[in-house]
């Protein structure tokens, strides 16, 4: 496969894109689709849909491409805000997932999976990350980003006020801030070229 | 409702659509909410790469690239050369990402669809110029960059035959501002331009 632009960042690729330069999708897809894929599959549990959230995700990076401000975030966060909305949109419209019980957090086995050694990096700092977090606001993270539950179901499911879900969202979400270092330290993408 | 008590929970696509809408139009209004949100957003952004991530089918990487192409057949510019972008400043606390500058060229001449892009290091010390496109120069001549600081000489800068694959040219130095070209010179380059640009960026 033709990695010609591996070089480049993913914010130049991103205006690439957004100046119908396909090989600039399609390098984009090769770095953060896996991503996108194991995100959607955690979130919908079905392999089509997660599928679909993906793809729906590219193309919408594709046609908006030109908005993109890289003064705003990562091109990457960008992509994935874009797959995880577009998961979550879906799981909501899923009668069945309404149905089961309230255990989205159970992490899929990772027997079987090959994955590529920066991946695994990424997954293991994250999931320390989580670890380290007080109970209640683990919980609520892994229910509302990987479970798809809305502020309000979470609050009627675990029999809580709002205040104090929304409350445990954000510390939660601070506190990985600080154990996940600045954003800047984390590891970008880099060329193996 | 205070809409500032939402922002964790947007960056966690964890607001119901009226939630949203009504935290969307607060955002636009408020500032401070705009910069916790983007703090928010790259955390929230992290944990995507906490879920295991199996391989998927490669027919998903086909689908979205047909797809995305054959939107775009419509799309060609009439104009034989044409600005696409004019130099884009990315915030320098973006650490991750080394560019601090680039812009793109992209023109048609006939058929052929030209990407040309400066990318400039965080210290905007050395600068490359990647072009893919471009065609094989004509017999006896060769594609010439140029550097051009502001008001100054243009500075020969690398030559290239041009062909099929992406040319990486390293243009050392590259001031503030200053203007990368390339032009069609004859064959073992000269020291002054003596033709215009067939391509022109500005960092």
């Amino acid at each position: 496969m033709s990695r010609q632009l591996a070089h480049l960042s993913d914010e130049a690729l991103v205006l690439l894109a957004a100046r119908s330069e396909d090989s600039a999708l399609a390098e984009l897809y090769d770095r953060y689709g896996r991503t996108a894929y194991g995100l959607a599959l955690r979130v919908l549990r079905d392999p089509a849909l997660a599928e679909d959230a993906v793809q729906d995700a590219f193309l919408a990076v594709w046609r908006t491409a030109a908005k993109f401000v890289p003064e705003r975030g990562k091109a990457s966060t960008w992509i994935l805000t874009l797959v995880h909305r577009r998961a979550v949109d879906a799981v909501r419209r899923e009668q069945r997932r309404r149905t089961e019980s309230l255990d989205p957090a159970t992490e899929p086995s990772v027997e079987g999976v090959e994955e590529d050694a920066w991946l695994r990096l990424q997954r293991e700092r994250v999931q320390e990350a989580l670890r380290r977090l007080p109970d209640a606001q683990r919980e609520a993270l892994e229910l509302a980003y990987y479970g798809g539950f809305s502020q309000s179901e979470l609050a009627e499911r675990l029999g809580q006020p709002l205040g104090t879900i929304k409350s445990r969202m954000f510390s939660g979400l601070s506190r990985m801030r600080e154990l996940l270092g600045e954003p800047g330290t984390e590891k970008s993408w880099t060329s193996t070229t | 409702m205070d809409l500032h008590d939402l922002t964790a929970a947007y960056a966690l696509d964890a607001l119901d659509a009226d939630e949203t809408e009504a935290y969307e139009r607060h955002l636009a209004q408020c500032e401070e909410c705009r910069e916790q949100l983007a703090e928010l957003n790259e955390t929230a952004g992290a944990l995507a790469f906490g879920a295991v991530a199996p391989a998927p089918p490669p027919r998903l990487r086909s689908a979205i690239l047909e797809t995305a192409a054959a939107e775009r057949t419509n799309v060609v510019p009439l104009l034989r050369r044409r600005w696409v972008a004019r130099g884009l400043a990315v915030a320098a606390t973006l650490a991750a990402c080394v560019v601090v500058g680039f812009a793109v060229w992209a023109f048609r001449p006939g058929p052929r669809h030209v990407v040309a892009v400066v990318e400039l290091g965080p210290h905007r010390g050395r600068g490359t110029l990647q072009i893919k496109g471009l065609g094989t120069a004509p017999q006896g001549k060769t594609y010439e960059a140029w550097v051009i600081p502001p008001g100054g000489q243009p500075r020969p800068a690398g030559l290239f035959p041009g062909g099929d694959g992406t040319f990486v040219l390293r243009l050392g130095g590259v001031p503030p501002h200053a203007v990368v070209a390339v032009t069609v010179e004859r064959a073992g380059g000269v020291r002054t331009p003596t033709s215009p640009p067939i391509i022109e960026t500005s960092t």
